[in-house]
């Protein structure tokens, strides 16, 4: 797979000038870990959005199985970590299955149907609570193991997790976008009558992108709960983890793959830092004016707009 | 057991006399704009502060608010309909986002203005109990069902008889022919709009005076609105009137029949399992034709 | 506020340094983090203790002469993750060690965090059992289920009640505690009856209405927050349901509620330390009393009252711990471990765990638009209006 300079570059200083610079600040490190996590989920709901042409407002749902499984299997079942992280994953994809008879139905209907699954999910969750502990939750949830001596349940440790997980999310949306699905997928958005003539089952291909989705919101719910070592239905199902990665994804842009994780990191950071400090009790009050604001002005997210405000800069010129 | 389940049904009954108000605004918008608004339950939240600010800061009962509430909530809904307007392409999607987005500023603009304590009557009027035989509810919730009937009953008629009304109907189900017919898509749009806000607003006060509210409240309603709305199918107004009634007996009789903490799950399933069996709804095949 | 309240210490420090110099030189100033949630859904609970904390720097500085305490306050926004960071943004500005927390899910992690940073951490916002049975050293927290089921049960006892109703929500705390009373009631040979509602649910008739038909008890448990009671109230005003007393906890018996909502309060039953309007005899009382309405001019609630006292010990502590030198040597959980001394909520003593062995609640209840604690006996200042119900 083609990776440019500059992205070389990136991953390289990502990995070690981020660790060496930061790694001692906790507070900047743990800042930084959330905002990848809600990174993590943006790509996720936007790869459902960019492909597979789909709003949801329930990746909670995949989050929350994705953490629970992760977190009773290593727990009940002594399963290692990064083990059961991956099932967590698979845990999401097999909750996502019951969605599938909602994805013949356009628009509204899918992404509120979806919502309806994450209250189900928590409902459950709360109710069975010989497994899941109920709506006290599971504490002392394993935490990452040490690794040739490096302990990779501090912030370093962590944070290299989540940066990896998320490059091998952003390599495999690459290659399913250069695929030839990926081109159908995208030819499906433009125009779904064309794509039936061409001969593309596209509720299989929705299907799939839907999976490929959940697996990975699910994964990184299974992240959290490891780094978070707490869990209980509330939480893992909460509202936060739809509101926030729609906005970074929205504000970064959802059809451009590196634009949601940059959003992420954007809007957590200057969420925290800065709206926080100004409003402290309505702070999200910004992160709704921003959504309105990037629909009406460019729903294509700030990234393609940057490009358009320098090629007319480049014009001008 | 049977005074038990008479009790439970006449409670989801008059529950869900305020919960087809609301989802009758939610159909309605969508009906003509095929934009379902996810700010609909802050809007009616918003009415429901007007009510606590009337009666806490005025010393008024909280019918007092509904001029004010109707002034507001209209406005608001006017507003998100410019808002949803501008959005130049994929309206039926980015709607969405755009109107979780302004449920989001009004929630927090809600905590902000009015903070996170929980808001009530005081006033024990409306909290009296009225007994007919078996039936035991509180004046309020009678009072608003009764409300909530006379409400929908008048926007039926009116969408079947006035001009506006008609307008209405045909631009949802069929917008392209409705132009050639010489009617504004735009005007009866901005209508819908405020025929929402008005429902809203009745709807709001009703909560105040015989529920709690609290600014994370409004997100809930929206999505027990919806639920209606696919229980009814697009575009049926007795349909909605029907679904509600059917989602607040449901409720009851969960509670008195299984257990009251799964009162929330008995909801989502009846809507998935009607989006799953039956797409278009309980009452949606009707309106589909055409 | 952020950098603000940074520079500011920064600034009062250096004020402080300069006017030591002149005067007597051996204070210091001791940072202390408070981590509370002051926006998202713990925010109004968060204030509540936010307001103790401020009040208990007030007394301190006031009282102990020596030593000055100056607390940097963190917002968690009720959220794990933000709870974490909060606890290390006050690691980075150097505090000596935390106080606040609200809801287990959120002190768990935080007070995690603060353990691996060598910080000891005390609360009284969550009562999950699962905090103090991870065995983490520095951990404190001066109230816990227990003590709340003590309450509610010794109020049964004194009540000679054969059956009981408990409704509660399915959230964490007040399952736990249902779950707690509803074992300790059946052993001494009760009738309960359980019923458990969803946190979203607003319309309580469906329920009151099996207690009443089928259930046919003595008396009425709730556990659930404000909203939750407020529902429970006004449908048992309209149903009617023949009990004997209509009793709840936290947030009951509190003067907002007899503010706020006067018909549905009277005979209802809650926890409550303190009566209202407050009596407070001791000197420690008064101080807190004193305080509190200088800086808030209300009346303390008990959020503040626990707010005030979980922090008053760990100044306390900490004044030991600068006494002896051993501030930066894991002195301040040491001395916190020695902790024996009355307070406002009683008695408090810790166990190897870090759990207050001696909470138990009392018992308030509203008696005409005023609160009475009414159990234990020792601690009463009135006399049970029983039977007695608001309608």
């Amino acid at each position: 797979m083609y990776v440019s300079k500059t992205g070389l570059a990136v991953i390289a200083a990502a990995y070690v000038a981020v660790p060496l610079l930061l790694g001692s600040n906790n507070y900047v490190m743990s800042l930084i870990v959330a905002a990848m996590i809600i990174g993590g989920i943006a790509l996720a709901w936007a790869l459902l959005g960019n492909l597979g042409g789909m709003v949801s407002f329930g990746h909670s749902a995949f989050f929350g199985v994705g953490a629970y499984v992760s977190a009773l299997l290593t727990m009940k079942a002594g399963m290692p970590i990064f083990a059961a992280m991956l099932l967590g994953g698979v845990g999401a994809v097999v909750a996502s299955l019951v969605m599938l008879p909602v994805l013949r139905l356009k628009g509204p209907y899918f992404a509120l149907a979806i919502l309806a699954y994450a209250h189900i999910f928590k409902i459950i969750a709360t109710e069975w609570s010989s497994v899941t502990g109920g709506s006290a939750g599971l504490a002392s949830v394993p935490r990452f193991p040490e690794l040739m001596g490096f302990d990779l349940s501090g912030k370093t440790g962590s944070y290299l997790i989540i940066l990896t997980v998320l490059l091998a999310f952003v390599a495999a949306y690459r290659a399913i976008r250069a695929s030839h699905y990926g081109i159908a997928l995208r030819a499906m958005h433009d125009s779904e009558d064309a794509t039936r003539v061409v001969g593309v089952n596209s509720t299989l291909l929705k299907a799939l992108m839907l999976f490929v989705s959940a697996f990975m919101t699910g994964v990184v719910g299974a992240f959290n709960v490891h780094y978070i070592n707490f869990l209980e239905p509330d939480y893992a199902f909460s509202g936060l983890w739809v509101t926030l990665p729609i906005v970074a994804a929205i504000f970064g842009g959802y059809r451009t793959i590196l634009g949601p994780l940059v959003g992420a990191v954007t809007v957590y950071l200057v969420d925290q830092l800065i709206f926080k400090s100004l409003i402290p009790s309505g702070h999200q009050l910004v992160l709704g004016a921003l959504l309105v604001a990037m629909i009406i002005f460019s729903p294509g997210g700030l990234m393609p707009l940057l490009r358009k405000d320098s090629r007319r800069k480049h014009a001008a010129a | 057991m049977s005074e038990l389940i008479l009790q439970a049904l006449y409670s989801g009954v008059l529950q869900g006399g305020s919960y087809a108000l609301i989802a009758l605004g939610l159909a309605l918008v969508f009906g003509t704009m095929k934009v379902i608004n996810l700010a609909h339950g802050e809007l009616v939240l918003l009415a429901a502060y007007m009510a606590y600010m009337v009666e806490s800061k005025l010393g008024l009962s909280p019918l007092f608010a509904i001029p004010l509430a109707l002034v507001l909530v209209c406005t608001c809904a006017v507003l998100v309909y410019f808002l949803v307007s501008l959005i130049r392409k994929d309206r039926e999607l980015n709607s969405l986002i755009l109107t979780y987005g302004i449920g989001i500023i009004l929630t927090n603009a809600v905590l902000l203005i009015w903070s996170a304590d929980v808001r009530s009557t005081s006033s024990a009027w409306f909290q009296d109990a009225v007994v007919v035989g078996p039936f035991y509810s509180m004046r309020s919730e009678l009072l608003f069902f009764v409300v909530a009937s006379v409400l929908m009953a008048g926007l039926w008629w009116w969408l079947s008889r006035s001009w506006y009304g008609r307008a209405v109907r045909a631009v949802s189900s069929n917008r392209d022919a409705a132009k050639l017919m010489g009617i504004n898509p735009r005007t009866t749009e901005i209508v819908s709009f405020v025929v929402a806000g008005i429902l809203a607003s009745f709807a709001g006060v009703a909560i105040f005076s015989y529920g709690v509210i609290q600014p994370a409240f409004g997100h809930a309603l929206t999505v027990k609105a919806f639920i209606i709305t696919v229980l009814a199918g697009i575009g049926s107004i007795p349909g909605v009137m029907v679904g509600g009634l059917l989602l607040g007996i449901a409720e009851a009789l969960t509670v008195t029949l299984a257990s009251s903490a799964l009162q929330e799950l008995v909801g989502m399933a009846l809507f998935l399992l009607v989006l799953f069996l039956m797409p278009n709804g309980l009452f949606g095949a009707k309106a589909r034709r055409g | 506020m952020d950098w603000n309240c940074i520079i500011r210490s920064k600034l009062k420090l250096a004020a402080l340094a300069l006017s030591l110099t002149a005067g007597v030189a051996s204070a210091e100033e001791l940072l202390v983090g408070a981590e509370i949630p002051l926006t998202g859904s713990l925010a109004r609970v968060g204030s509540g203790m936010n307001e103790g904390i401020s009040v208990a720097v007030e007394v301190f500085n006031k009282t102990n002469g020596k030593h000055t305490i100056k607390v940097i306050t963190a917002d968690d926004e009720s959220a794990p993750a933000k709870a974490i960071a909060a606890v290390e943004k006050l690691a980075g500005q150097g505090v000596v060690a935390i106080t606040g927390g609200y809801g287990s899910n959120n002190i768990g992690p935080a007070s995690d965090a603060a353990n691996k940073l060598g910080l000891p951490y005390i609360t009284s916002g969550g009562v999950d059992d699962s905090l103090t049975e991870r065995g983490i050293k520095t951990f404190f927290r001066i109230n816990n289920t227990a003590g709340y089921r003590k309450a509610m049960v010794g109020l049964l006892a004194d009540m000679k009640v054969k059956s009981a109703s408990v409704i509660y929500s399915t959230k964490e705390a007040t399952a736990d505690l249902a779950k707690d009373v509803q074992k300790e009631l059946t052993a001494t040979g009760m009738t309960v009856g359980m019923h458990a509602f969803d946190p979203a649910i607003t319309d309580f008739k469906p329920i009151i209405n099996k207690i009443r038909l089928q259930d046919k008890s003595e008396v009425i448990l709730m556990a659930g927050y404000e909203n939750d009671y407020v529902g429970i109230l006004r449908a048992a005003k309209v149903l009617k349901p023949d009990v004997k007393a209509m009793i709840g906890v936290w947030s009951l018996a509190t003067p907002k509620m007899v503010a706020d909502f006067p018909d549905l309060m009277p005979s209802v039953y809650g926890t409550a330390l303190l009566p209202f309007p407050a009596e407070f005899k001791s000197a420690d009382g008064k101080l807190f009393a004193d305080a509190y309405k200088k800086l808030y001019n209300k009346e303390p609630d008990y959020l503040g009252q626990f707010g005030y006292v979980q922090s008053m010990i760990l100044f306390e502590a900490i004044a030991r711990a600068a006494d002896k030198g051993t501030l930066k040597k894991g002195g301040v959980a040491e001395e916190l471990a020695k902790t024996d001394r009355e307070t406002l909520i009683g008695r408090v003593r810790f166990n190897d765990k870090g759990d207050n062995i001696n909470f138990v609640h009392r018992m308030g209840q509203h008696q005409n638009g005023k609160i009475a604690i009414v159990w234990p006996s020792d601690a009463a200042t009135g006399k049970m209006n029983f039977p007695g119900v608001p309608w």
